[in-house]
Order: structure tokens, then C-alpha cells, then sequence
């Protein structure tokens, strides 16, 4: 019994990690345009599938193959950003009220896009990503790992205090702390918010990018592979509060950690719908999730 | 040419119109078109212009983006697939069971997402939508999962069922256009485009959004209904998201807020589909560009460009 | 002059059309709604098509049938029964094709044989193991493919050769994946009932199963059988193999859905699939005929893979349907039928024929050849590995190799 619950917590929290790297690039669309992006599961197939096809068919080393998936990443929420977000903020009449609406449209559009794109172009094969290292199995404790879940786990705390850092110190993420607090404050104070917008997008497509390339030699990816991850976000960032950095980063390892839990000792086939609970049960009781600003209009 | 009508009344009288004309055409339809397959294809394009016609009622004349059309469906499906395997109820009494089942489901997502607006609104109705089809899905000692179930039938004869979901697309347009005739058309775009503002009106707000709910979802299970009984098979497959993601795209397509734009954009869309489908499998590529496209840069969809188009023709 | 020129025209428009190649009559269409894309199999899928378009292209170089070509008509179901019966009423009532064949999923089959017995088209089942197929009697189906009582009866008495106390089944969600857990544990029961036999039902679409695995780990099973396809029985594979559960010296890794063979299979589970205990329906040392030593040539050639036994199943059914319009001397889908119904014929894996009997039995073909084979190394191609039964003999399980 503790055996496997050492077992699940351990699974839960490398998991945790990973999601973590996804749902906080969601985190900050949200926090800058109170919009939710519906394609973002497809960043992270951009992101498994690149570093995938980049280390079978160019022959290069793993390590060399993810910046190309988090480039791949940041390009795609740049263009999307670009060509697609502009009239939510620009001023421009298209959609008038329904802006938030526009955005569940047009993201939803593109998910379908991509994804049938994808498999169109590259097939609908699953592949088995490569891992970074080649340990194979060896045990930490009780628990069992693969070398490329450890460095993968390694790899992907590592970026997230990259992450933190840079919102924190760095210009360009105090700019866009700025732009997500207050868009015509910090535009006044003479920060580019179009620009800082672009730039959190391509943000949030590296990390998921990056998320995917990860997850890639233990998944498999094939082109519908970024609906499980995305609808993992969805719960992660509606539990840590809308717009949060950190909250989604908890609330990433709390889901990764009670869903292994639910899955064993609760039931195993709707566990799936265990994360679509949480998230209901959140909106409904505490909209504002754990550390989100408690918004007029939720 | 008359100028196009500014009222809310006369504009949609003009839509109500022109509807109807788009079902003569269809009823005419089988006289030129007799090969079953053919007239299959329209059944099935009539199935979506259903579905469509009722998430417009729900997102493009209310406002309220709901992500859970297709689960509806594919709950109304299965209520009459269920009542008919373990029960024996033969269809005259399960598919209106379908209708009520999902009306009140549809009031009880209505009532979850009460306070709630725009994405938050979008999330919780998706949530919805996939706990439904994960449960209806993974529950193989009752609905046999993944594998689906059968379904009894009306009929065998391909043109009558033509005409069956031609008689249930005509009731649908009937009842939205007398919902949207009166008072209750003018609150459910004026919770659209400012909730706030409304209730200060003194609109009951939330009896408008309960009423639009109920009928929407209750439509969505009607054609799912009908659609399993055509068929003969029902499976959680109809309450994919990428169904959902299909009927948005007719309405984006064919324009939001209008009748006839719904049932416009569903023919074109699916027809358009399955021509495209001997061009190797593009089809959802392209539709998928068409509604970024379309919301981009056409917001009105092709009902609103052409109507835009008429009124510039003022003499 | 205007007119002499015309008439010069016109014979020899008259000279070229008498040199059109020797079809000058329509093709015989034959439809195939496989898998092409997610969530069914799509290996599956490529595998069937590739032996249909190879014995195609090898009866067309030998004339074709009834003097015409034979073209195939492919459809893409994803594995879904809604789009294969969306699919078979395309192909019978759209394109018109004499009969259907390279059914490769059970519960799509189940929708689509309704639709063929709707229109009596005959519908030959390429790989459907799910014995509901064969119970619902239709005179329309022609089973060639294994069925999940030959499996789960030899794999049941498998298991109860082998002396072991406790056996965990992963089945995935369709009725293949049930069917053969479910019967594998009735019939075990019988030839064995101290033998504890549990199954798990996994979601196909699902890419992380650790949560099932996991309570495994405390107390190992003996055996653990996957009743799965890919892409998740690769998944199910590796994250088996990287908790240590299998193969391991006190669990055995047994597969029941012929996995071995598949083109992608070292490349999706690389070290895990070393030890795996396979039942296979193909095995070079199983007596093969003529027919059958060239598909597998050409397939060799044209994909540099070695042949399985799905592309025989494919090409098979295909020769089935071929043999049947022949013997009918008619392209019509009832007369086909009523010959296929009768004949006894070279199929690419012996001669068979198909038995009468209802159930499970009806319609199929009875005696399908299968061993028991062991992989013992990374990369092991099929002829190298270790047959723990071979062709007509008993299992030995003397022979099961076991890591250290």
C-alpha cells in the first residue's frame, strides 16, 4: 500500500511537471487577454512532433532537437498572434462585443487546422520519440524511472525557474507583468503592448512546445495527441486562478498527484472525467480558482 | 429593389422568407436528385443544419458560446437507444423521451453556467460535453462503449426519412422563428450584447437564458434522435468536440444571428465536405481555414455579406 | 478537300481505339473500408492495404478476371463503427462494388456487415476476431480471419500448460479486446479453475496507463496478456517494461493480438519487446503455400519489410473474392456469394472452406494454423525467434526463456 503510493505520488508529480510546462503558457494568454486559447494542445504536438522529426530525420542529438521544438513553438504563437489575435485589443469592429467569443471560434478553428494539417503532411503514424539519454530503467528507492523521465522531470523544473526568473527580473517581463495588470496604464507608461502581447505568446507557444518534446519518447505522439494535455490546462488554470503564473504551477502538481490517486483507489475508466469535475466544481464554488484575481466579471 | 428592412421584425421576416424557400427547395430537392446515396448525404447535411440552427440560438442570438451541441446530440441518441434495447420502447415514445431528456439536462447546464460569461461560459459547457462523452463512452457493461449501440428504425425507405428530417428542419425554423418573433427575441439578443445592461432593464435575465438552454439542447437531442434511428447505430463518436467544432464552423460559415445563415452554411459546408472528399481527405483543412478566415475578416458569415450586399443595392 | 480530311480524321481516331489495351471494359470494383487514420489502428490499416494492391496487381498481370481488371476502392472508417457503415453504404450503393473485404476491426465490422446484409453484398472478413461477427449468421459474411474462440481457446490452454497461480489481462475497450479477455477467462476456467484470472479494461485512446499498472507492482502477476492494438499496446509495452513488471523472471509478457510482426513494432518498443511470448498466426516455418511465397517476395520488395500474417489475411481475402467471381463467371454480388459459399480453395495459408455450423462457427474457417513463438533479441526478425509450439505440436513450455 505505501509502496504504491509512493509509486503514485511520484508518477503524479513528474507528471505534474509537465503539465505545469504546459498550462502556464496558458496561464499568461489568459492573465494579458482573458481569452482562452483552444489550439494550445496543438502547440504541444508542434512541439513533440518537431523534436520528434528533427532527431529521426536530421540525425542529431536529442539535446539538440528540443530548442529546435521550443523555436517551432514560439514561431507558431508568434504568427498566431499576429495574424489572428490583433482584433481583440486592436480596436478593430469585427466581432464588437463578442470578442471573447471571436476567440473561441478562431482558436478552435485553428486546433482543427493544425491538427488534420499535421496529418496530412506528416501521417498519422504515432512515433516514439527519442529519449535524451539512454538509461534505461533503474530505481530511485522504491520507485521505478526511466532515464529519460528523471532528465525530462530535471529539464522541465529547470525551465520553469528559467520562467520565473525571467518574469520576475528581467525587462521584458516586468513589461509584460505590466501589460497584464493594466493594458492602458502600461501603455501609457510607454510599453509596446502589441508587442509584449506577441512576445507572451510566443512564451506560451516555446513552453508548450517544449512541453510536448518532453512527453514525446514516453507518449508516442500522433496528431491528435494535444486534446489529453489540453483539457489537462484547462482544469490546471481554472484551479490555479485564471491569469496566475504560480497558481498554475501548483495546481499543475495537485492535478498530476489526485488524478493518479483518483485513478487507482477511485475508478480507473472515468478518470478522465474526474479533471472535467474539478474544474466544473471550481467554476461553480470558487471562480477565481486558488491564487486568481477575483474578477467582476468571471 | 426595396430596400433591405432595418427592423428587427422585417429583417427577420426577410430570413424567415428566405428560409422558407431554402425548404422548398429542399423538398423539390429528390425529383432531381433520386441515387439514395445522394439523398443521404443531404439527410445527413439537414441532421447539422439542425444542430446548427440551434447552437445559433444559443451563441449567436443569446450569446451563450456552448462547446456541448454535440454531446447533446449524442445524448439524445442514446436515450432512445437505451430506452429501446433494455425496455423495448418503440420509438413514437423514446425519441420525444430523447427531446425531454435533453431539455432538462439542457436546464441544468444552463443553471451551471448562470454567472458565467465568455471563456469561463465556453470551458465549463466543454466540460460538460466531454464528462458526458467519457462516461457515455467508458461505461461498457451499460452502453457497450466505444462499440456503439443499435438503434430501431422508422423506416427502411431512404426518401421517406429525406422528408422526415426535411418535416423536423421545418419544425425547428418554425419554432425558432416564433421564439424570436416576439419579445422574447429581442431579450435574447439584448442579454447578447449586454447582460448588465438588460437586467437593469428589468429583464428577467435568467428565465430568458433558461427558456434559450432548454429549447436549444432539447433541439440538439431531437436530432440526435432522429439521426440514430436513421443510421441504426449510435456511438459516443457523435459527441466528439471535432463534431462541435464542425457545427461552429457552418454557422461561423454561414452567419451567426440568422436563420436561413445556419441552414446555408450546414448544406455548404457539408456538401462541400464530402465533395472534397475524393480530393484526398482535405476537407476539414479547408473548412477549418474557412472559419478562421470567415471570423477573421467576414464576421457576418455568407448570409451577412450577401445582405450587406443587398442593402447597398438602395435605389 | 474539307471532307477528306474529316474522314481521314475520323479513321483514324477509328485506328487508335482498336489499339486501346486489352480492358476495354470496366473494371470490377471491390471496396475496402480499413483504417487510415487515428483513433483505430492505422498500422492495421496500411498493412491490410498493402496486401490488397499486392495480389490486386498480381491478378490483373495475369489478366484479371472474366477478361476484366480489378481495381480496389478504398474508404477510411478511423476506426469508428459510425464512419464504416457511413463508409459501406458508400462503397455499395455509390461506387457499386461486387463485394466488400479488408475488415480489419471488430466492432466496425459489426456495423458494417448490418449494411451488407441490408443490401446482400457479400463481405468478407479480413481480420475481425470478435465472435460476435460470426453469431449474427448473416449469409453475406465470409470469415477468413482468426477469431477470438480459436485464440482465446489455444491461449487458454496455453496458460494452463504453463502451471501458473494468478494471470491479469489488459483488453482494450472494443470488441475485440473484451471478447478475448472475456472468453480467455471463461475458458480458462474450465481446463484450469485454481488459475485466478482477472482482466482490465484500457481506453485505446488513452497515452499514459501507469494508473493501471501501478497496483501490479506490489504483488506481479505470472502472466500478464495484452488483447490490445497499437498504438496503445506499444504504450501498454514500454510503460509495463520501464515499472519492471514484464518481461521479467516471475512475469511473463503473453500477447494475443499478433503484435510481433508489425513493420513499427521494434521501432515503438525497443528493448521492452525482448522475451515477449507471442501467439502468431505466421511463422516462415509454417508450411506456405506457392501463392503465398510470392506475396511475401513482392511485399519484401516493395516495402523492405518482412510479410506478416495481416498481409496474407489482406491479400487472401482479396483472392477469395477473386476466386469467388470466377467460379460465379459473374460480377454479381449474390451470385458471388452463393459461389464463395461452396467452394473449397487455396487460400495463401492451405486449403480452406467455410463450415456451416452456427455461433461462432458459422461461416468461418474453421482450422486456421497458429504456434507460439518467443522474441529472444532487439530487432529479432520473425524467423529467428524461439518456437515455444511449433506448427501441430503441443506447447512446451520447457522452451519459455526467461530474463535474468
Amino acid at each position: 500500500m505505501l509502496r504504491l503510493s509512493l509509486d503514485l505520488l511520484a508518477n503524479g508529480l513528474i507528471y505534474g511537471c509537465f503539465y505545469a510546462l504546459m498550462a502556464v503558457g496558458l496561464a499568461m494568454i489568459f492573465g494579458v487577454l482573458k481569452i482562452v486559447n483552444f489550439a494550445h494542445g496543438e502547440f504541444f504536438m508542434i512541439g513533440a512532433y518537431t523534436y520528434v522529426l528533427v532527431a529521426l530525420n536530421l540525425s542529431v542529438s536529442p539535446w539538440l532537437a528540443l530548442p529546435c521544438a521550443a523555436l517551432a513553438g514560439a514561431a507558431l504563437g508568434w504568427i498566431v498572434e499576429r495574424l489572428l489575435m490583433r482584433p481583440l485589443y486592436a480596436g478593430y469592429a469585427s466581432w464588437g462585443f463578442m470578442k471573447d467569443e471571436y476567440a473561441v471560434v478562431v482558436t478552435f478553428g485553428l486546433s482543427l487546422l493544425l491538427v488534420n494539417l499535421v496529418d496530412k503532411a506528416v501521417g498519422p503514424y504515432s512515433y516514439k520519440g527519442p529519449s535524451l539519454i539512454e538509461a534505461s530503467r533503474f530505481a530511485l528507492g522504491p520507485v521505478m524511472l526511466t532515464g529519460q523521465k528523471a532528465i525530462a522531470t530535471v529539464v522541465a523544473v529547470l525551465i520553469m525557474i528559467a520562467l520565473a526568473l525571467f518574469l520576475k527580473k528581467s525587462v521584458w517581463g516586468k513589461q509584460i507583468q505590466a501589460v497584464a495588470q493594466n493594458r492602458l496604464g502600461a501603455s501609457l507608461a510607454g510599453i509596446d503592448a502589441t508587442r509584449t502581447t506577441s512576445l507572451i505568446f510566443a512564451v506560451s507557444g516555446m513552453l508548450a512546445a517544449l512541453s510536448g518534446a518532453l512527453l514525446a519518447p514516453l507518449i508516442n505522439p500522433s496528431p491528435d495527441v494535444g486534446s489529453f494535455p489540453a483539457i489537462k490546462s484547462y482544469v490546471i488554470v481554472v484551479l490555479g486562478g485564471m491569469g496566475s503564473v504560480w497558481g498554475a504551477m501548483i495546481a499543475a502538481l495537485i492535478v498530476g498527484v489526485s488524478e493518479a490517486f483518483f485513478s487507482v483507489y477511485g475508478s480507473y475508466d472515468y478518470r478522465d472525467a474526474f479533471g472535467l469535475a474539478i474544474l466544473v466544481l471550481v467554476l461553480l464554488l470558487r471562480p477565481q480558482g486558488l491564487l486568481g484575481q477575483k474578477g467582476r466579471d468571471v | 429593389m426595396k430596400a433591405v428592412p432595418a427592423l428587427w421584425r422585417d429583417r427577420l421576416a426577410f430570413d424567415a422568407r428566405a428560409a422558407a424557400l431554402l425548404c422548398a427547395g429542399l423538398a423539390a430537392l429528390p425529383l432531381v436528385v433520386t441515387g439514395p446515396y445522394a439523398q443521404g448525404i443531404v439527410l445527413v447535411s439537414m441532421y447539422f443544419a439542425i444542430l446548427s440552427l440551434a447552437w445559433n440560438a444559443l451563441a449567436g442570438y443569446t450569446g451563450q458560446f456552448s462547446l456541448a451541441p454535440a454531446a447533446f446530440a449524442m445524448l439524445g441518441g442514446y436515450t432512445t437507444a437505451l430506452l429501446d434495447f433494455y425496455w423495448h420502447v418503440p420509438l413514437a415514445l423514446s425519441i420525444p423521451a430523447a427531446i425531454v431528456s435533453t431539455a432538462l439536462l439542457g436546464l441544468v447546464l444552463g443553471k451551471l453556467v448562470l454567472n458565467l460569461s465568455g471563456p469561463y461560459l465556453s470551458l465549463t459547457t466543454l466540460a460538460f460535453a466531454e464528462i458526458a462523452r467519457v462516461v457515455v463512452g467508458n461505461s461498457h457493461e451499460f452502453t457497450r462503449g466505444d462499440q456503439g449501440m443499435h438503434v430501431a428504425t422508422l423506416t427502411e425507405n431512404r426518401l421517406a426519412y429525406y422528408y422526415i428530417f426535411l418535416a423536423a428542419l421545418v419544425l425547428v425554423l418554425g419554432v425558432l422563428y416564433v421564439m424570436l418573433r416576439g419579445r422574447l427575441g429581442r431579450f435574447m439578443t439584448a442579454v447578447r450584447d449586454d447582460a448588465i445592461g438588460a437586467e437593469s432593464r428589468g429583464i428577467d435575465v435568467v428565465r430568458v437564458k433558461m427558456i434559450v438552454f432548454c429549447t436549444s439542447c432539447g433541439i440538439c437531442g431531437l436530432a440526435g434522435s432522429l439521426y440514430g434511428t436513421f443510421s441504426q447505430l449510435v456511438s459516443p463518436e457523435l459527441g466528439l468536440l471535432q463534431q462541435t467544432g464542425l457545427v461552429l464552423a457552418m454557422v461561423v460559415i454561414g452567419g451567426m444571428g440568422s436563420l436561413t445563415g445556419s441552414v446555408v452554411g450546414a448544406l455548404l459546408v457539408y456538401l462541400g465536405s464530402e465533395w472534397l472528399r475524393g480530393l484526398g481527405n482535405v476537407q476539414v483543412i479547408v473548412f477549418a481555414l474557412l472559419v478562421i478566415l470567415f471570423a477573421r475578416w467576414v464576421p457576418g458569415g455568407l448570409w451577412g455579406a450577401l445582405v450587406a450586399r443587398m442593402g447597398r443595392t438602395r435605389p | 478537300m474539307k471532307i477528306r480530311q474529316l474522314a481521314t480524321g475520323l479513321a483514324c481516331m477509328g485506328a487508335t481505339l482498336t489499339l486501346l489495351p486489352a480492358f476495354a471494359a470496366d473494371p470490377i470494383l471491390i471496396g475496402a473500408s480499413i483504417t487510415q487514420s487515428p483513433p483505430g489502428s492505422v498500422v492495421q490499416g496500411t498493412q491490410v492495404k498493402d496486401g490488397m494492391e499486392i495480389l490486386k496487381d498480381m491478378v490483373n498481370a495475369k489478366g484479371g478476371v472474366l477478361g476484366r481488371e480489378i481495381k480496389v476502392v478504398y474508404e477510411d472508417n478511423q476506426g469508428i463503427p459510425e464512419k464504416g457503415r457511413a463508409a459501406t453504404e458508400k462503397l455499395i450503393s455509390k461506387d457499386k462494388v461486387v463485394a466488400l473485404a479488408g475488415g480489419h476491426q471488430s466492432s466496425v465490422c459489426l456495423a458494417e456487415i448490418e449494411v451488407a446484409h441490408r443490401y446482400k453484398v457479400p463481405y468478407v472478413n479480413t481480420n475481425c476476431w470478435s465472435d460476435d461477427v460470426r453469431k449474427r449468421g448473416y449469409p453475406e459474411v465470409f470469415n477468413t480471419s482468426p477469431y477470438n474462440t480459436l485464440v482465446s481457446s489455444s491461449m487458454a490452454t496455453t496458460l494452463a500448460t504453463m502451471g501458473v497461480k494468478r494471470v491479469v489481462a489488459f483488453a482494450e475497450n472494443t470488441d475485440y479486446g473484451i471478447g478475448q479477455a472475456k472468453l480467455t477467462g471463461e475458458l480458462l476456467k474450465q481446463k484450469a479453475p485454481n488459475i485466478e484470472y482477472k482482466y482490465e479494461t484500457l481506453d485505446r485512446a488513452s497515452k499514459d496507463f501507469t494508473a493501471a499498472i501501478l497496483p501490479l507492482r506490489a504483488n506481479p502477476p505470472d502472466v500478464i496478456v495484452m488483447s490490445m492494438l497499437p498504438p496503445a499496446a506499444y504504450i501498454v509495452m514500454n510503460q509495463v517494461y520501464e515499472q519492471g513488471l514484464a518481461p521479467s523472471a516471475k512475469t511473463i509478457l503473453y500477447d494475443g493480438g499478433g503484435l510481433a510482426d508489425y513493420p513499427d513494432f521494434w521501432q515503438n518498443v525497443k528493448e521492452g519487446g525482448k522475451y515477449l511470448l507471442s501467439f502468431a498466426l505466421y511463422h516462415p516455418a509454417m508450411p506456405q503455400t506457392q501463392l503465398a511465397k510470392d506475396v511475401a517476395a513482392e511485399y519484401k520488395k516493395r516495402t523492405g519489410n518482412d510479410v506478416n500474417r495481416l498481409v496474407l489475411q489482406a491479400a487472401d481475402s482479396l483472392h477469395l473474392v477473386v476466386e469467388g467471381i470466377r467460379q460465379a463467371k459473374s460480377a454479381e454480388p449474390e451470385k458471388v456469394a452463393t459461389a464463395m459459399r461452396t467452394m473449397k480453395f487455396d487460400s495463401l495459408r492451405g486449403v480452406s472452406n467455410f463450415s456451416t455450423q452456427a455461433g461462432y462457427g458459422y461461416q468461418q474457417w474453421l482450422d486456421i494454423p497458429f504456434v507460439n513463438y518467443e522474441l529472444t533479441a532487439e530487432k529479432q526478425p520473425v524467423g529467428q525467434t524461439v518456437l515455444i509450439q511449433a506448427p501441430g505440436q503441443k506447447f512446451d513450455p520447457a522452451k519459455i526463456v526467461r530474463p535474468k
